[in-house]
């Protein structure tokens, strides 16, 4: 077949060889440069290594009783203090990011991996397999996720974290599912995709080879996001007094402080440090996710330059002037 | 030679208007031809003409409503088994007009080729490697290692139009697709690819040439078939019909092309709708643009008559019935 | 209404004041990476009522140029350096006010997917009124008139006021946008590839009515776009464009056949013939450069088939020295060192 010859001898357009020193995957290199993701990094890193570290530097037990110092505001001994039972309110937010980061991570990874696979092949299909994917889409699209767990709550057994992650997965996919299939349907009639079928691949390759990769950034912006919707919903349940008593987790440690009045005794230390080590967390899931948003539109980098330099045009001249 | 796809009475409708006022659209009705190894057929009318539709009912990412296929003496037209239509997708390729989004951005050259290998069975994973630079080199991007590792953005539009070229040979067809392969490249590098067609044509592959462009049809087409509101209106080699066309809208495209030397005389346009192929009334779809249009034409839809060997068109006035008689009751030699 | 099919328009003077006159325009996209510089010092002068045509590939600069002219670029790109002349006047002085009048009132532009431009939830009259009203004062009554002559102009029946865009056919759709241009009645109207998404037949007739429009009110034409052969049909006075300059200009009839630099040969023989016998083509091999790192020298050396080094003092300036624009016959200049012994 190579008998032809080449009819135009080209002088092949390519950028310089690309030159592997380090193997850091491009992504994390692109979320990194962005100054948005760059922060939601940071925070979350700190946050994943806090919990890492968290046996090293609680105590045993977090949840141990202790008379004597119960009620004590925060100080070297007990840098955030103590509950009105004289549990070390440090061990329990440090022990309790364990719980909430890998509560979150794998509800994240479950319901998206559901809304993914559904979204992607409903809009890919089409017919009647779109038209069961949607129903069932819609239907738990319909169910409100605190009501239900919270009537799940009380039916259930063991209220451990599978069961949770469960749950959490099983409200969360199905909104996540919708915006995909809606993409997916923008790139299903995309050439390259109807050149696929046109070479004889197979539906489940078009959608794991073709599809999929092509709409990372959606699907990691959905993983994130259902990272923090299920931080908050957990911990909103256990404040709830809903969650496991036994527990140790932020929501656990709020909910204790809220049940023992420890507001109405000017004990500010039981809420502020489980409240703030949430609140830092989300912060950094949001940053990180206002980073991909960014890195995946190329206009409103752009317009992000432009708005940072109208500001600093703005913010200079004040300075002068002050 | 003998034809390696027919297609007869091919059609396509659509249904629109919902349930109050259904309506079709007879986006292709009633077209026959046949591709011939190592022959180009130039397929060509505007947008809405069908040209497109007939090549994706070609290459099955539609279902006809109507006619047949027929592929190497087998009809394919219903054929849904897996096995059958991998053999056939082996067998018929494509080429897009997009030469951004007929490759996926997020994989190299190598793998748009080594798929195809790979699928079909042509090549075990020991020898992908050199068949994929052997099909580089074949549509001219050398050195071949260095474009096999490149992404689609970093090549030109030329280049990625020979990779599609390249990927739609790595299976071996019998038949190609190109659908309007050059309208979205720069000037200067149509030619190169419009070359490399009428080169690729001594391989034995009979390629379908679906343009609007009539210039590019004739360059590199043997025979050339319009299409008018989802109809074939005229037929034949490609110098004839564009040297002396017999249809009024053949005609009319020809006059249309901008062309540094006006060689023919104007001719006079009547402007009007695009006769609609929505539930189309009998009679001729050209008829409210057409300068020659007499009684009949409003009333009887014309059939496809045979004026001169291998001239074909449907017209009442340039095409009349009685000329095919006459054509066939000359007596023999 | 029908048409008929006629020669290329006589050639026109360009009279003494031209209409717009781009002095040695620079134009650059600026970004953290690198700085693109798209327009590298074009002088261009449009007289009143001449169509000028613009030709070039992708990526030659054509549309920013285009986008400079009508003060429209927006972040990353800017003027550099150079002048926009209107009427002797340099635009970049002008206030906001004055900016505004010069848009749409002096200058107008069709762009190529104008048809999507068009407010797909809008009635078509309402948005010929919304934009006359944001240039002059003048009430809904008046302007609705106005609308609705503007079409008669373009050759669509007045009752298509009442019509949203999808319900018009894209080749009308184009020539409500064009009447949109026309509406304040402006100097120079710029069309940025107005007729590429649109069919050959009516593309036809687009350009008859642009050309017949631009008998009837005298109004000068920037045309820009990829087509030579569109050019040479209906231009007055055509340049050439390669990555980010001009390269010929001369009037349509010279430079069909006295066409001097191999860039513009070479794209008047990219272009199979409708009529006459059939040679290979050739097309340009390569592709066009990199605007944020040109070649050195002249911009086309890479691909020239005269850049061969056989001539070694005219090889020196075809890799080091930029050529400028010189005058070969009346109204025809072309930048290429063979031209200079």
């Amino acid at each position: 077949m190579s008998q032809l010859q080449p009819t135009i001898e080209l002088a092949p357009v390519l950028p310089p060889a690309r030159r592997a020193r380090v193997r850091v995957p491009g992504w994390l290199l692109m979320l990194l440069r962005n100054p948005k993701s760059r922060a939601g990094l940071v925070v979350l890193g700190f946050m994943v290594i806090v919990a890492l570290i968290a046996p090293l530097i609680s105590v045993s037990d977090p949840t141990a009783f202790s008379l004597v110092d119960a009620r004590q505001a925060p100080s070297w001994h007990h840098l955030f203090g103590t509950t009105d039972q004289g549990s070390d309110i440090f061990s329990q937010v440090v022990m309790g990011a364990r719980r909430s980061l890998m509560l979150g991570a794998a509800s994240g990874a479950l319901a998206t991996l559901i809304a993914a696979t559904l979204g992607i092949l409903a809009a890919y299909s089409g017919g009647i397999v779109d038209d069961a994917i949607n129903f069932l889409t819609n239907v738990f699209l319909v169910i409100p996720t605190i009501p239900l767990l919270v009537v799940a709550s009380s039916y259930l057994t063991s209220r451990d974290m599978k069961s949770m992650i469960l749950f959490l997965a099983l409200t969360l996919w199905a909104f996540e599912a919708r915006i995909l299939r809606g993409q997916a349907l923008s790139l299903r009639n995309r050439d390259f995709v109807l050149a696929a079928k046109v070479a004889g691949e197979s539906t489940w390759r078009i959608v794991f080879g073709e599809l999929v990769p092509n709409m990372i950034s959606r699907i990691a912006a959905g993983f994130v996001l259902v990272f923090y919707i299920s931080l908050l919903v957990d911990a909103g349940l256990e404040f709830l007094g809903l969650g496991d008593t036994t527990h140790v987790s932020w929501g656990m440690t709020l909910y204790w402080a809220q049940t023992n009045s420890a507001v109405l005794q000017g004990e500010w230390w039981p809420f502020l440090f489980p409240g703030l080590a949430l609140v830092l967390t989300v912060l950094g899931l949001t940053l990180i996710l206002a980073g991909i948003d960014e890195v995946s539109n190329p206009r409103l980098r752009d317009e992000v330059r432009v708005r940072r330099r109208l500001l600093r045009g703005l913010v200079l001249p004040l300075r002068r002037a002050a | 030679m003998t034809p390696i796809l027919e297609v007869r009475a091919l059609s396509k409708q659509f249904r629109s208007g919902g349930v109050l006022h259904p309506s079709r659209l007879h986006a292709v009705d009633d077209v026959s031809f046949a591709l011939t190894p190592g022959r180009i057929t130039a397929l060509a009318g505007e947008s809405g003409s069908g040209k497109s539709t007939v090549a994706k009912l070609i290459l099955r990412l539609l279902e006809s409503t109507g006619g047949e296929l027929v592929f190497d003496g087998r009809d394919v037209t219903r054929q849904r088994r897996r096995r059958g239509m991998l053999e056939y997708r082996s067998q018929v390729q494509m080429i897009f007009q997009d030469p951004f989004g007929s490759l996926n951005p997020a994989k190299t050259v190598r793998h748009h080729l080594a798929r195809p290998l790979r699928v079909h069975g042509i090549a075990g994973r020991r020898d992908v490697g050199v068949r994929v630079e052997a099909l580089l080199e074949v549509v001219g991007l050398v050195p071949a290692r260095k474009f096999a590792d490149a992404y689609p953005h970093e090549l030109s539009g030329g280049q990625r139009q020979r990779v599609a070229i390249a990927r739609a040979l790595a299976v071996n067809p019998k038949v190609v697709i190109a659908d309007e392969p050059i309208s979205m490249l720069d000037v200067s590098i149509r030619a190169g690819i419009l070359n490399l067609m009428r080169d690729l044509k001594e391989l034995g592959i009979a390629f379908l040439y679906v343009t609007h462009d009539l210039a590019s049809a004739r360059y590199v087409a043997d025979d050339i078939l319009v299409m008018y509101a989802g109809q074939i209106v005229e037929q034949g080699p490609v110098d004839e019909v564009l040297a002396s066309p017999l249809h009024p809208y053949t005609r009319l495209l020809i006059a249309s092309v901008p062309d540094g030397e006006r060689t023919l005389e104007p001719i006079e346009i009547r402007k009007g709708t695009a006769a609609a192929a929505v539930d189309p009334p009998p009679g001729c779809r050209f008829v409210d643009r057409c300068p020659l249009a007499i009684d009949v034409c409003g009333r009887e839809t014309p059939e496809l008559v045979e004026t001169e060997p291998d001239r074909i068109a449907r017209c009442h006035v340039t095409a009349p019935r009685q000329r095919e008689d006459q054509l066939h009751a000359q007596p023999a030699a | 209404m029908t048409l008929t099919l006629d020669v290329r328009p006589d050639v026109v003077e360009a009279g003494a004041s031209p209409v717009v006159a781009l002095q040695d325009l620079v134009v650059d996209y600026v970004s953290r990476l690198r700085t693109t510089r798209a327009v590298d010092g074009v002088s261009l002068s449009i007289g009143a009522g001449e169509i000028v045509g613009l030709a070039g590939e992708s990526g030659c600069g054509k549309s920013t140029l285009g986008n400079a002219v009508m003060q429209v670029l927006r972040p990353p790109a800017r003027i550099s350096s150079g002048r926009v002349l209107f009427d002797g006047k340099d635009v970049a002085g002008h206030s906001r006010s004055e900016l505004r009048r010069y848009r749409w009132r002096n200058v107008s532009m069709v762009f190529q997917s104008a048809m999507n431009s068009l407010n797909p939830v809008m009635r078509v009259g309402d948005q010929f009124v919304d934009m006359m009203r944001a240039h002059e004062r003048v009430s809904k009554k008046d302007a609705l008139v106005r609308a609705g002559e503007l079409l008669e102009l373009v050759g669509i029946d007045r009752r298509r006021l009442r019509a949203y865009p999808h319900q018009l056919s894209g080749g009308m759709r184009q020539r409500v946008v064009i009447g949109m241009a026309l509406a304040l009645r402006p100097e120079l109207v710029i069309m940025d590839e107005p007729t590429t998404a649109l069919d050959v037949v009516v593309q036809r007739e687009i350009l008859q009515q642009v050309r017949e429009l631009q008998a009837e009110l005298g109004f000068a034409v920037l045309f820009i776009t990829h087509d030579l052969s569109l050019l040479l049909e209906i231009a007055h006075r055509i340049a050439i464009m390669y990555a980010g300059e001009i390269v010929e200009e001369a009037p349509a009839a010279s430079l069909r056949t006295d066409a001097r630099h191999p860039y513009t040969v070479g794209l008047l023989g990219s272009f199979p013939p409708l009529h006459g016998p059939i040679e290979r083509l050739t097309g340009i091999p390569g592709a066009p450069p990199d605007l944020s790192a040109p070649p050195s020298g002249c911009r086309f050396h890479p691909r020239c088939q005269y850049c061969t080094g056989e001539d070694v003092a005219l090889h020196a300036r075809q890799v080091g020295e930029r050529p400028k624009l010189q005058v070969v016959s009346p109204g025809h200049r072309v930048a290429c060192h063979r031209e200079t012994p």
